[in-house]
């Protein structure tokens, strides 16, 4: 291990957490939800078997944390229009071949001879735009702050003629304010994902605990990182004093990093953005600025309307990415819709919320 | 998708790349995201072959201290 990753999956550590959290459960006598908004967090909160190490009194809940998930059909749709009509190359990450478009995948138009390559990152794209000036290439960019200021990075440095992005980001604070307005969706303490505040810091949550009096701890992912958040919030309840918690000080800094909130701020403009089966959320959105319309794949290409389709098939993602439904309650679950063939977007990437329950075979979501 | 893997700086290289060495496999990581100066030596975050934070080591001790308290209470 480069990092003394070993230390934060210690055992005896691990028990004396649970300890803890035990105890400060027993001071309620309700069911307290905390929710987490990020798939890496799911990931490792069902590889490590954590749900069934806390009490059962605890109820962690999978929000939208996973971009490739929240991603609109009309977003694919577009990046396949353009590829059929400009004889374009798309380029983009692993995770986002098998999200379903209103007709089909990235994958599966790649079967019928549209040139669909995945890269490790947007420097990759570039790398292949300048080895094929003759051929026009695009980056397909998804992601939360934590990929989106890397793509911001190439925004504002890059002027290659055949080289242009399609920007699908979202932003999280903004999310999370929205989910909280919800009057269908119940829960108590908010875990804030570890990677997005290495880049947003904590600022951009005391919103949270100051308007809505809610609790938020910043937790990392090893099985200490996140038993140390849920700590966290369990005593901000119990001593009902709500703030942001940054439990996963060895890497977020108050400020964030301010080189990368330099690149998001200089490269994009804050815009409405479309979740999946949910419709478009105010503010959620990182679109490019207009600065650097030379590189935005929207602005390049003509796109028209296309009739859009997000859920298929009885899909119920619209309400498992909020939280509101989970996996085994969808009727498509591990039958028709199952990892190796995925019909909603949360059963593509190995951090979807369906991917991981049905990867795992996750027990305790069967209740 | 924000899955980011910590590293160890090998080598400082040309411009705004250094070698990291990730679980023993070794690759170039861009610092254009990055304030802070980098040393051999340093733990980082890569995220998408960019170094997206630097280990504050004091913060990290700090870690350990409270497990021992965690342990002892």
């Amino acid at each position: 291990m480069s990092e003394p990753t070993k230390v934060y999956r210690d055992k005896k550590v691990v028990e004396a957490l649970i300890s803890k959290i035990k105890h400060e459960t027993e001071k309620q006598s309700e069911k307290i939800k905390i929710m987490h908004v990020c798939g890496t967090h799911e990931h490792d909160v069902v590889k490590h078997g954590l749900r069934a190490l806390l009490p059962s009194k605890i109820e962690l809940i999978a929000g939208p944390g996973c971009p490739v998930c929240c991603s609109s059909a009309q977003d694919v749709d577009e990046v396949l229009w353009i590829a059929d009509n400009h004889n374009t190359t798309i380029t983009t990450f692993g995770d986002m071949m098998r999200v379903p478009g209103s007709t089909e995948s990235l994958y599966q138009a790649q079967g019928r001879g549209v040139d669909v390559r995945v890269v490790y990152g947007v420097s990759d794209a570039i790398k292949l735009a300048e080895k094929t000036p003759e051929q026009d290439v695009i980056f397909f960019s998804v992601g939360f702050e934590t990929t989106s200021c890397v793509t911001a990075a190439e925004v504002v440095r890059t002027n290659l003629p055949n080289f242009s992005i399609y920007a699908s980001h979202k932003v999280i604070p903004p999310a999370m304010e929205l989910l909280l307005q919800r009057d269908d969706i119940e829960f108590h303490g908010y875990l804030a994902p570890g990677h997005v505040s290495t880049i947003i810091g904590i600022k951009p949550y005391e919103f949270i605990p100051e308007k809505y009096n809610f609790p938020v701890a910043i937790a990392g992912f090893e099985p200490v990182d996140i038993l140390m958040g849920i700590l966290s919030l369990l005593k901000q309840i119990n001593e009902k004093d709500p703030v942001v918690d940054n439990t996963y000080g060895r890497w977020v800094r108050y400020e964030g990093n301010t080189a990368a909130l330099k690149a998001l701020d200089e490269a994009y403009v804050v815009s409405d953005a479309r979740w999946r089966g949910l419709g478009v959320f105010p503010k959620t959105g990182h679109e490019i600025s207009d600065n650097y319309a030379h590189i935005d794949a929207k602005k390049k290409y003509d796109i028209p309307e296309l009739p859009v389709t997000d859920l298929h098939g009885g899909c119920i993602c619209d309400e498992i990415l909020i939280g509101k439904s989970k996996p085994h309650q969808c009727k498509l679950f591990n039958k028709a819709c199952r990892p190796d063939h995925p019909i909603g977007a949360c059963m593509v990437s190995h951090e979807g919320t369906c991917n991981v329950a049905a990867t795992y075979e996750e027990i305790i979501w069967e209740e | 998708m924000c899955l980011a893997i910590p590293g160890l700086v090998t080598e400082l290289l040309e411009g705004t790349r250094v070698m990291v060495d990730i679980t023993g496999v070794r690759r170039e990581a861009d610092t254009s995201l990055l304030e802070e100066s980098l040393d051999i030596g340093d733990y980082v975050l890569v995220h998408t072959g960019f170094i997206i934070a630097k280990l504050d080591p004091e913060q990290a001790k700090e870690d350990l201290k409270m497990w021992d308290e965690i342990l002892s209470s």
